[in-house]
């Protein structure tokens, strides 16, 4: 049974027919064609799949589709300022070293935004606890640790210049 | 006339994928949508051993929205593969050989079409005896797994695939005359690889009858051979790109060949583009692992603890195929007994059929086992000595001019030494093993620090011909475009191409552009493996730009008309005796006007050496890499858990060329250890995988990982582009064993068998579950009764 969804997906307004049982994960990548939000295991332990939702990351393969509808979804594609570009975190994983594969990389760059929403300015502990929901097999963490944390200072400092 | 300044190569670069990567717009295998594509489900066997007495496609083709069904029969010769063993198939042929194996393939419009059409399938299975563990393997009266005749078969072992062998002097009677020794097993687990990215192919037919395979592989020329192979088409016929890779590790060859051939058949079949994507499930309980292993080592050493020999015998489950696990054996062989000198050693490396999955590559290829194992036997024999584990190893490390435990001699600078020592001076290494068996015996936490270095050879050594292609082109806006026959599965090999391309050229890498490994672009460069790809690869891109650099200076002299020997070059600058520098694009333009030529090949091939598998004696390889890692550890008394408080590592991998990149890789690769050594382990129960996914299989999360404090010792290799080594395999070699280690200096436990779970560190041995492979039918889709599958027993 095809059901209607309207939402807010990366700042414009949305609407879709799906049936009612796919997830917002299959939503985003095969009724929306929106492939950054990546699957690695379908059940909610990987985390390649967060986007915001209503500003708190969520894993995307466990929120039915329908439960989005009237609600503000971000993806990676979403986060820069100009499409196709890169939003400072984006800028920062790559600068540090962050990304590898990359296949974990869109998870892990809403799980830190979502962080420094909350945190202005995380210890590198606050940080692995943060990105505790997102598993990377290829960087030992240390440079997406180091990505997070210089984009808080980044964010300080420009804020204090204002 | 070329110089070698380095203006982009070792300086802090940005990976050239990285962008797309960060923003979401990479494309991986599974991202691809294209008009009319398939989707297909797998018939895949539920029992680890039987025979196919029956099967019938028939009903599932009358299904609609199906359009294809394809079995072994589809292909030339039943799908029969395999290097060096040809003991594999592209779906299963007469036999099943482990849970999970595929038998058909249906290609329909949609996942329900065709999941009805696999259930519409008629499979009759005779069941065999179930071969679960490598005892059971070796006893004369075991079912013979495999249908080739194995080395073993003569023996009366035929589930003995083949032995490889080291023979350099006979260490028994040296033992034998020791005052110290050692003879202790010790045994390492099945490990997942648990790349992010499950498996995925889409392939596209083309009118001619030629087919097109976007694939996740590691090594798209050996996809493409086998594939067109068993397709019975001529190898230009086949194209395999390599799409994004999500993650290997080793992990992405045979399984992913196999999904490749499958699409490929039947995209011709239906004429339509037909994808493939493994769930998570199905990745773990499909795809082949890192060998489990048994290793018995035995040493000699004096009072002093000088070793004097090693005889090392190992037993590796391949599973049910041999797939690489015959070359992870032979790399197994010229490690086992470590880094050290001896008078004598001898290594036997046995690969034994099981109905365990199938083993192939990982991370380390042999290594990581042999590692695992010699490093806690150094420490328990420098224990007998009264010797501190690093003076141990200082006074037995191979040095420039040592024979090796192969008995060939190494002819290269070695910064072993330096490794251990900083590791020591870092971790304060004296103070804590003098301090932390101080503690309290009866407290609740209880501290240790342990160390393990390695050596690791480089390439692909007596595996084969080690050598790659690169190809270099400006193109008409003065960009470059770079390809390279070895690929980059995530690693960060194409920045470094792309670096090195940047340097000798004296172009900047942003107008390098580095292509994604395409078998119609590309030239055959042989497998990416063995963590060759910066110094073959790297050699290879340097070649093909100094031939278009020598032509820039010819061009930029004819500019200034001067000798091409006064032209200096800084960064993009050509600078002449007289007149004002000129730019790239200037002397690009000139170059044109006099019409060069401006694209080029380069080729390089490491040095030919020559290892005797039948002697087992010769040079392994052309050169090694070393460390040594230390981990601090805390270990919880009452429940066993261990908890990395630090890693210290150092290791000597030649010149540096991507520092950012170098750096990942090894802290990657110290997680993958960690895992290894902490908790990571694929239970298989008579021949049912039970952890599926990662609620079961658990990798380190960002908190499992300690602050890790690594440097790299630069000792130059002749044969690298700048002195460069490798990094990829070696990183995760030093931290299981000394986790190991640290674990037994805090709790004076000493755990032969990895992972060190708390009920190992607890109890001294693992607690199985029970599972008769429940998960495993679930997620093979057996679990609603709607396969036609039936399960007899052998008359």
């Amino acid at each position: 049974m095809n059901i209607q969804i309207d939402f807010t997906l990366n700042g414009r307004a949305v609407s879709i027919d799906a049936p009612a049982h796919v997830t917002l994960l299959r939503l985003l990548r095969d009724y929306l064609n929106l492939t950054g939000t990546k699957e690695g295991c379908a059940i909610g332990e990987c985390g390649a799949c967060s986007v915001l939702l209503d500003g708190r990351v969520v894993n995307s393969c466990l929120v039915l589709a329908p439960q989005v509808s009237g609600r503000d979804v971000m993806t990676v594609e979403g986060l820069a300022p100009v499409e196709g570009a890169m939003s400072d975190l984006q800028a920062a994983f790559v600068k540090y070293g962050a990304v590898q594969c990359g296949y974990c990389t869109p998870g892990l760059v809403i799980a830190g935004e979502a962080l420094l929403r909350d945190n202005h300015f995380p210890t590198r502990d606050e940080i692995n606890d943060g990105i505790a929901g997102n598993l990377c097999r290829c960087t030992g963490y240390q440079q997406i640790v180091d990505a997070i944390e210089q984009t808080a200072r980044q964010r300080a400092a420009a804020q204090v210049k204002e | 006339m070329l110089r070698h300044t380095t203006n982009w190569v070792t300086k802090p670069a940005n990976r050239v994928d990285g962008p797309d990567k960060a923003n979401g717009a990479a494309k991986y295998a599974g991202d691809y949508r294209v008009p009319g594509q398939l989707v297909t489900r797998a018939l895949r066997s539920p029992i680890p051993h039987a025979r196919i007495t029956r099967l019938d496609t028939s009903a599932a083709l009358k299904v609609p929205g199906v359009l294809a069904v394809i079995t072994s029969d589809d292909f030339v010769d039943h799908g029969r593969f395999g290097f060096p063993v040809a003991d594999n198939f592209i779906l299963a042929y007469q036999k099943v050989r482990y849970v999970g194996e595929g038998v058909a393939i249906v290609a329909a419009v949609d996942a329900d079409a065709a999941e009805a059409g696999v259930n519409a399938i008629e499979l009759d299975l005779e069941q065999l005896p179930v071969i679960e563990d490598m005892e059971q393997a070796l006893r004369p009266d075991a079912p013979v797994i495999p249908d080739v005749v194995t080395e073993g078969s003569k023996k009366g072992q035929p589930n003995v695939c083949l032995t490889q062998i080291v023979r350099n002097g006979d260490p028994e009677p040296i033992i034998a005359a020791s005052p110290v020794q050692l003879d202790q097993t010790y045994a390492t687990p099945f490990q997942e690889h648990a790349y992010l990215e499950p498996e995925a192919v889409l392939s596209i037919p083309n009118p001619d009858g030629s087919v097109i395979i976007y694939a996740c592989d590691q090594s798209p020329f050996n996809n493409r051979g086998i594939a067109a192979a068993v397709l019975g088409l001529p190898e230009d016929k086949v194209r395999v790109i390599q799409a994004i890779v999500g993650g290997s590790f080793g992990g992405k060859d045979e399984g992913v060949y196999q999904m490749s051939a499958q699409t490929a058949k039947l995209a011709l079949l239906t004429n339509r583009p037909v994808g493939m994507v493994f769930s998570r499930e199905e990745s773990i309980i499909v795809s082949y692992k890192r060998d489990a292993s048994k290793i018995r080592v035995r040493l000699g050493a004096d009072k002093d603890g000088k070793l004097q020999a090693a005889k090392v015998e190992a037993w590796l489950d391949g599973g049910a195929y041999s797939a690489e696990t015959v070359l992870t054996a032979w790399r197994a062989a010229m490690h086992l007994a470590g880094a050290y000198t001896y008078q004598a050693v001898t290594g036997d490396v046995h690969v034994l059929y099981t109905n365990n999955n199938y083993s192939s590559a990982f991370r380390g290829f042999g290594n990581t086992e042999a590692v695992a194992c010699i490093e806690q036997a150094i420490d328990e024999v420098a224990e007998q000595v009264a010797l501190d584990p690093i003076d141990m190893r200082l006074k037995n490390i191979i040095g420039k001019g040592d024979r090796t435990m192969t008995g060939a001699t190494l002819n290269q600078e070695v910064g072993l030494r330096a490794c251990l020592e900083w590791v020591r001076q870092k971790s304060d290494w004296d103070r804590k093993r003098r301090e932390f068996p101080a503690q309290n015996k009866n407290a609740r936490y209880r501290k240790g620090i342990g160390v393990a270095c390695y050596f690791h050879g480089m390439g692909l050594g007596g595996e084969g011909v080690d050598f790659a292609n690169a190809t270099i082109a400006i193109e008409r806006d003065n960009s470059v475009t770079l390809t390279n026959g070895l690929t980059d599965y995530g690693t960060g090999a194409r920045t470094v191409f792309t670096l090195i391309a940047a340097d000798v050229l004296g172009a900047r890498p942003e107008r390098i552009k580095v292509l994604l490994t395409d078998t119609e672009t590309a030239i055959n460069s042989g497998p990416t493996v063995a963590s060759r790809a910066s110094v073959v690869g790297g050699n290879a891109t340097r070649v093909a730009a100094e031939k278009i650099a020598q032509l820039l200076t010819f061009a930029a002299a004819n500019l200034f008309k001067c000798a091409p020997a006064q032209v200096l070059r800084d960064k993009e600058a050509f600078i002449g005796p007289d007149e004002e520098p000129v730019d790239f694009d200037t002397v690009v333009n000139h170059a044109r006007q006099l019409g060069y030529v401006l694209s080029a090949h380069g080729r390089w091939q490491l040095p030919v050496i020559h290892w005797d598998f039948e002697k087992g004696t010769g040079t392994p390889y052309v050169g090694y890499t070393f460390g040594a890692q230390i981990v601090e550890v805390t270990v919880h008394t009452g429940t066993g858990r261990v908890q990395a408080d630090r890693i210290w590592a150092a290791h000597d991998i030649g010149k540096v060329l991507f520092p950012e990149g170098a750096y990942g890789q090894l802290y990657g690769g110290i997680t993958q250890g960690l895992g290894y050594g902490l908790m990571e382990e694929v239970e298989i129960n008579h021949g049912y995988i039970h952890n599926v996914n990662f609620d079961d299989y658990i990798i380190p999360t960002a908190m499992d990982v300690p602050p890790i404090e690594a440097t790299f010792v630069e000792a130059p290799f002749h044969l690298g582009p700048y002195g460069a080594k490798n990094v990829a395999e070696p990183s995760m070699l030093g931290v299981a064993p000394a986790l190991a280690n640290a674990v037994y200096h805090a709790t004076g436990k000493r755990i032969r068998e990895l992972p060190l779970t708390p009920e190992r560190v607890l109890l001294g041995h693992a607690l199985h579950n029970d599972d008769h492979g429940d998960n495993s039918r679930l997620w093979l889709g057996y679990a609603d009764g709607l396969r036609k599958v039936r399960i007899t027993q052998a008359a």
